[in-house]
């Protein structure tokens, strides 16, 4: 009974995540006016919107974090450089690649909202969607924002040295320039809604230089202060610079702004676009002038000094922050006297672990999500960071891993409030995917077509965009996956007004499905069973085969996820047992006798690539949860999966190895789980797969060609987090995939468990030796460890410190 | 100059296809070439003429840079149109009003002087080369005269050989030698020779043959000319065999110049043939050890072409420069950095790659157009005191990454050491003091800004910009390293795969392990420290060509370093690798993987990391 007064979630009634009174956006009489109306249908507006003015903490709190939230370089990023060596900041819509070089700050700043294309529901000659940067559109460079400072060239600077702080969201760079020390601090800020950049120096030094905000897309530069501009696609977009100093003089010189002998300097820039997450209003909100709101939020956040805005922000972000804490146990002094590139590269060498490397990269995880993923859209496929205007495969929202992955970390490492940015996303895209669908999805040329002539709720492609619209080929089973990762939110967090709000969602993908399966009888039986039309496991093998395991196990839980949710809701109760039903007749996968798989087709054969990325049929192991090698699952079946996955191998790249990562911690072995994340943590080298420089996850798609995808750096941890911890409703089990690495002794706070709780845990030579679990909404649940098992019962907002689990 | 067409080309297009060609034909025509297990000695270069000729690397400016670039403006009556003499008179003047209180005191006038804006040769009626009246109307001695005015010497150009059109069907009279005609000093077959295949080879066996290069020096020296760039020469300038060998040249021009009395500087280009580097020692002041710097495009230089292969090419010459004859890396075009076509960070690098392998000085900018970076690049008295001092070039201690450091032991005990950044993105680059050679703290002056660093505790990390670099000097305050040597050789390695002991007599011990390739591999089983931690190893090798060999501890994972050619089979070079060593017995095994490494000697384990 020991009540948990800084905890979040005390109260389940209330929506998840959010601590009453702390989140500063949609203040205004404007933006609550405009949220009135939307809010029961969409939880939240994520638009470029007016702010009031912030909470102004008093004081700061003296920080709680450890030496391993700090992640440090010696080196600073280029123009050619900033995907691997650019540092990224962000308020969870507004973000920027920081380059840091002393002679030259180089921010490439962007808005997850900023974006070329549209609806683009005219299909192709085949029935499928085009998928181009005109049409589906892209993800885009909102503005590119230079400080030249001639005098500071990296060549004559010496003792450069560059800090990621995780625990205060704070980037500081520092160099020393004939016995001045000068040190730049980035902070993007949620509360003032900008980016600031603010330059000191120690010893009477200077600042004398430019600086220059413009668009990467051609606009034509008017003044120095701001530009606007939009898209053929209709979205107007602009952002906004002021900078002010002391000791010396800042002027507007044409299009640039000078400043020179300054002893101090602010830089403030903020912009945006008139984007909306509203299918009625086609997305767009014409009366919003982006460039006009941007200058009033610089000039806003410019009447306060940087040590104000910086302190704003850090209290705003430390209340993110500080809802988990990691420590997976000691480095040596010797790795901890590296610098982060450098640390990364001898851990790859010399094959030692170095545990506060390990935590520190899941807690970079944290840094991004809270950066890359609040009250706007969720994070795409560069999360919220380019380096240039076209990224690969539009930075968009890939609905077959990819999406889902990036939030597979965000409730079980304490952040489910940054979960909402995905759910409000597929929520303000249903009446687009669901028109679209309708009058598209059974089209004659789409060979995905639904055979029975029927059509019902939504689909989606393998791409979405921000405008309502898909790219590419249909993904039948893509609603299913989407509808059930959000399902797991509500899982975690039991929010039922967050059950209320998904629940078109589901109950629309499973009208879908309700239209699609087909019967069958299985060969050599008589026993009709469900299955999906011709569809496309995907990216893989034949594109028309039918009852593929990753559909059928998809939507066997997006049944299940939906009767439970129409029972909890007391809705549809009709409804809900006629989806049960069906979901009794959905065929599931077999092992193949011939090689001892579980099965990715209907097939007992090998259609496709042994070691292929996508870990599709296994998705009933990891996310999904039907598969358990606990003795509830057919032995066989445990066996087939484990041997599947045993064959897809164990070197693959980013994403593909995260995954493997989690399925083999689902299977409880913790060397391969552990070698998987080793993997993951190798230094990309001229674009190999790895971690770059700063810690982004780079996929190596041809010799020498590395792509940023910012999903293995959720996916990563999500593993880490896995391996401390297995849940599902009414079970928890501690410890279950614990490496050598990590074993002599750790802790780790804020960790949720699926069915409603939050565990604290501490172990030493591999064993818990304190945990405390703590109610978020859940009420009974088993604890277990190794042969271990206890049954706690609590009330939601009660704690419970449990003893004796050591075996 | 590497590329300009001696061949009857008139075309200016078909020039360009030439040059194109060419270039492309150096990637594989020099490792052939250096792929020679020499036998030479390294033996201390011999001064030809007075010893005051290269007693140090010449300072100046070259006609060159200007001529072969497509710069706008630069040629406007054809390619390389460039060198006139109101052109050579105005950089003359400029050198004099900016550059020569720095040392800088050559004035080289490259190809094409004598020959038309049509690139058609001009000749006496000895068959020697003639000044063309439209590019010099003063002619050459006029020219030379002018920059003797103004306290400066003046260079002059020739391809080696018989130049085709000079041969007048064999009856040109040699002058100075009677009874010899054109016909008497070359092979009765016409075997052509030089880089281009411009001339007729020389035979040397007749004594008509030296009386022509007699002519020819006779007439340079009259002129006043102090430094003859002699081209095209081989083995090197891309080709090879008998018929490119002109060591016998070479060795003529020097006895030429010796007889005229004047101190000429005799400089040889292209990419000469290492194997040969005794030759070009015993008869030259300086020889070009690579292609072309210049890009032949719309600046002067780029950084990949060819700028940035000196830092892989340069490491197997250092041993051979000195007084009397250098390494010559060839022009160093900092001056301008919109003409030459570099960031900041490349011209610094460049710069200070040249001054610390004691390169010959010469730049072939446009001195009245230097900005004011290019003019600090160009007239840093301390870094310019690096490359005319008395001590020796660098060489990479840790070479294998594109974060490198060179250094060089200096005779008062500092070191002059330069940190550089390859990769095409910044980087952190240290120098480890273990590398050294000793450990503790040191003081490091930062030559390039003129600015104490202060004191240093076992190494100096400094951030780079992408093709940066940083030129310090470092002074010891601590101790001399302790370290425990182990014999490739030793009985108690493990040898595997085709890896063998093999006899070495510059090898310390006597002894190596060869044959590297194909999965050889030799493994050191007893490396001993007290203390775990990263050490710098240093490893003793031998490799006539460059290699990479896999470095692991324990069986642990293992990282590929190249190490650079050490210029032949019979020279032991050294270079440092980081290796993770545990307290107590480790492994270590260098691994040739799929490829061939370099032959090992020994390694040397520091008794401190």
């Amino acid at each position: 009974m020991n009540p948990r007064p800084t905890h979040d979630g005390s109260d389940p009634s209330r929506e998840p995540g959010r601590a009453p009174g702390s989140d500063p956006s949609r203040r205004t009489a404007l933006s609550l006016a405009a949220t009135a109306g939307l809010t029961a249908a969409l939880g939240a507006l994520p638009a470029f919107t007016a702010s009031a003015a912030p909470r102004r903490p008093a004081d700061t709190p003296p920080l709680t974090g450890t030496a391993h939230d700090q992640l440090w370089w010696q080196a600073p990023g280029d123009e050619g450089s900033l995907i691997e060596q650019g540092l990224p900041v962000g308020n969870g819509r507004l973000g920027a690649l920081a380059s840091n070089d002393p002679g030259r700050e180089l921010l490439l700043i962007t808005d997850a909202t900023m974006w070329t294309g549209g609806l683009n529901d005219i299909l192709d000659a085949d029935g499928q969607f085009p998928y181009g940067r005109g049409d589906f559109g892209s993800f885009t460079l909102l503005a590119r924002l230079t400080v030249d400072i001639p005098d500071h060239d990296l060549s004559g600077v010496n003792g450069y040295r560059r800090t990621l702080d995780l625990a205060q969201g704070l980037v500081t760079s520092s160099y020393v320039r004939s016995g001045v020390t000068y040190r730049r601090q980035v902070f993007a800020s949620h509360p003032d809604d900008a980016i600031v950049l603010h330059f000191t120096q120690s010893g009477g030094g200077h600042y004398t230089g430019t600086l220059t905000l413009g668009g990467t897309h051609g606009e034509k530069p008017s003044n120095a202060e701001s530009f606007g501009a939009s898209f053929p696609g209709g979205l107007r977009y602009g952002a906004a610079v002021t900078a002010y100093g002391s000791g010396g003089r800042v002027r507007v010189n044409g299009t640039r702004i000078d400043f020179s002998g300054c002893a101090d300097l602010t830089v403030v820039v903020s912009g945006g676009t008139n984007y909306v997450p509203d299918a009625e209003r086609a997305y767009r909100d014409p009366s919003l002038d982006p460039e006009k709101l941007a200058r009033t939020k610089v000039r806003a956040a410019a009447r306060h000094s940087a040590d104000t805005l910086r302190r704003t922000h850090i209290a705003d972000y430390r209340g993110r922050y500080e809802k988990f804490t990691l420590s997976l146990g000691t480095s040596t002094d010797a790795q901890r006297s590296l610098d982060t590139w450098e640390r990364l590269t001898a851990r790859a060498r010399d094959g030692v672990p170095d545990p506060e490397l390990e935590a520190a990269y899941l807690q970079y995880s944290r840094y991004l999500m809270i950066s890359g993923s609040r009250d706007s859209l969720p994070l795409n496929l560069q999360g919220l960071w380019l380096d240039g205007n076209d990224p690969d495969w539009m930075g968009d929202y890939h609905t077959d891993i990819n999406i889902q992955m990036n939030y597979w970390m965000a409730d079980r490492a304490g952040l489910s409030s940054c979960f909402d940015a995905f759910a409000d996303y597929c929520l303000a895209q249903l009446p687009s995917w669901t028109e679209v669908t309708h009058d598209r999805f059974n089209d004659p040329r789409n060979r995905y077509r639904n055979s029975t002539g029927k059509v019902g709720g939504w689909a989606v492609a393998f791409s979405t965009n921000i405008h309502g619209g898909s790219g590419w080929w249909w993904h039948p089973a893509g609603n299913a996956w989407l509808s059930n990762s959000l399902y797991e939110h509500y899982e975690y967090t039991r929010s039922r007004a967050y059950l209320a709000k998904i629940y078109p969602l589901l109950k629309g993908a499973c009208e879908f499905w309700e239209a699609r399966l087909i019967t069958t009888t299985l060969p050599g039986t008589s026993k009709e069973v469900l299955i999906d039309d011709s569809d496309w496991s995907p990216e893989h093998g034949p594109q028309d085969a039918k009852g593929n395991t990753y559909s059928q196990e998809l939507v066997w839980a997006l049944f299940g996820n939906f009767a439970a949710a129409a029972a909890e809701l007391k809705k549809d109760t009709g409804y809900a047992e006629a989806i049960t039903s069906l979901r009794e007749k959905l065929y599931l996968p077999e092992v193949s006798p011939k090689s001892g798989w579980l099965q990715e087709w209907m097939s007992p054969d090998n259609l496709g690539e042994t070691t292929h990325r996508h870990l599709s049929p296994l998705i009933g192991l990891f996310p999904g949860d039907r598969i358990r090698p606990d003795g509830s699952t057919p032995k066989e079946i445990v066996d087939g999966a484990t041997a599947l996955l045993t064959a897809r191998g164990m070197n693959s790249f980013g994403w593909a190895n995260a995954w493997r990562a989690l399925c083999w911690a689902r299977l409880k072995n913790a060397d391969k789980a552990y070698q998987l994340i080793a993997n993951n943590l190798r230094p990309s080298i001229d674009g190999s797969n790895g971690t770059a420089f700063n810690l982004f996850d780079i996929y190596e798609v041809e010799k020498g060609r590395g792509i940023f995808q910012i999903d293995a750096n959720f996916g990563t941890p999500a593993a880490i987090s896995e391996m401390l911890l297995y849940s599902r409703p009414g079970h928890l089990e501690l410890l279950p995939a614990l490496p050598d690495a990590w074993a002599a002794a750790g802790s780790v706070t804020g960790l949720a468990a699926r069915g409603g709780f939050v565990v604290d845990l501490r172990w030493k030579r591999g064993v818990p030796t304190s945990v405390r679990i703590h109610s978020v909404g859940g009420h009974t649940t088993t604890v277990a460890h190794g042969g271990t098992s206890r049954t706690i019962r609590l009330a939601p907002g009660e704690s419970r410190t449990l003893k004796g689990l050591a075996r | 100059m590497r590329s300009s067409s001696y061949p009857l080309m008139p075309v200016r297009g078909l020039r360009t296809v030439v040059v194109l060609a060419l270039a492309v034909g150096f990637a594989t025509a020099v490792p052939a070439a250096q792929a020679q297990p020499g036998g030479n000695k390294a033996t201390p270069a011999s001064p030809t003429g007075p010893a005051a000729v290269a007693a140090k690397p010449y300072m100046g400016w070259t006609s060159w840079s200007m001529q072969s670039s497509k710069y706008p403006g630069l040629n406007p009556d054809g390619d390389y149109s460039y060198l006139t003499e109101a052109n050579v008179l105005k950089q003359t003047d400029a050198m004099a009003a900016k550059l020569k209180k720095y040392g800088y005191e050559y004035v080289n006038i490259d190809a094409g002087w004598w020959r038309d804006y049509a690139w058609t040769p001009e000749f006496d009626e000895y068959g020697r080369q003639k000044a063309d009246p439209v590019r010099f109307p003063s002619g050459m001695k006029s020219v030379a005269d002018h920059i003797h005015s103004k306290g400066l010497k003046a260079g002059i150009y020739l391809p080696v050989g018989l130049e085709k059109e000079a041969y007048g069907g064999g009856k040109v009279p040699i002058w100075n030698a009677e009874g010899c005609t054109t016909a008497d000093i070359v092979h009765d077959d016409l075997r052509t020779t030089n880089g281009w295949d411009s001339a007729y080879k020389i035979d040397f066996s007749n004594p008509c043959a030296q009386k022509y290069i007699d002519s020819q020096a006779r007439l340079f020296a009259d002129w006043g000319y102090d430094f003859l760039k002699l081209d095209g020469v081989g083995p090197g300038s891309f080709k090879s065999g008998d018929n490119y060998d002109n060591v016998a040249d070479v060795a003529a021009w020097q006895k030429a110049i010796a007889a005229t009395g004047r101190p000429i500087h005799l400089e040889l280009s292209w990419s000469l043939d290492i194997g040969h580097a005794a030759d070009w020692k015993k008869h030259s002041n300086g020889w070009r050890i690579d292609t072309d710097v210049e890009c032949y495009c719309n600046t002067l230089v780029s950084w990949e072409n060819s700028v940035d292969d000196r830092w892989s090419d340069a490491p197997a010459w250092t041993r051979h420069a000195g007084p009397g004859g250098w390494n010559d890396l060839d022009s160093l075009d900092v001056g301008n950095g919109e003409m030459d076509g570099l960031t900041k960070a490349e011209r610094q690098s460049y710069a200070t790659l040249w001054a610390i392998a004691k390169s010959p000085l010469y730049t072939g900018d446009d001195l009245t157009r230097l900005d004011s970076y290019g003019l600090s690049l160009l007239t840093n008295r301390e870094v310019i005191a690096v490359n005319q001092g008395g001590n020796a070039p660098a060489q990479p201690v840790t070479p294998s990454d594109p974060q490198q450091v060179w250094a060089a032991k200096n005779s008062d005990g500092t070191y002059t050491v330069a940190l550089f950044n390859l990769a095409d993105k910044p980087a952190s680059v240290t120098a480890d003091w273990s590398t050294l050679g000793f450990t503790g703290k040191a003081a490091v002056r930062d030559l390039w800004n003129h600015e104490s660093l202060g004191s240093h505790q076992d190494r100096i990390t400094e951030a780079l910009p992408a093709h940066g670099s940083r030129l310090f000097t470092v002074t010891p305050r601590g101790d001399a390293l302790t370290w425990t040597g182990i014999e490739a050789e030793s009985s108690a390695n493990t040898l595997s795969g085709n890896a063998s002991v093999a006899d070495c007599p510059a090898c310390s011990d006597g002894h190596k392990v060869g044959n590297l390739y194909t999965g050889g591999k030799l493994t050191l089983n007893n490396v001993l420290v007290d203390k775990a931690g990263t050490y710098q190893i240093k490893v003793a090798y031998i490799s006539g060509d460059a290699r990479s060999v896999a470095v692991s501890v324990g069986g642990g994972g293992a990282t590929s370093h190249a190490f650079p050619s050490t210029g032949d089979w019979s020279t032991v070079s050294s270079v440092h690798v980081p290796v993770a060593l545990k307290a107590g017995s480790n492994t270590i095994t260098f691994d040739s993987g799929s490829g061939y490494a370099p032959d090992i000697d020994r390694i040397d384990v520091p008794k401190s990391s």
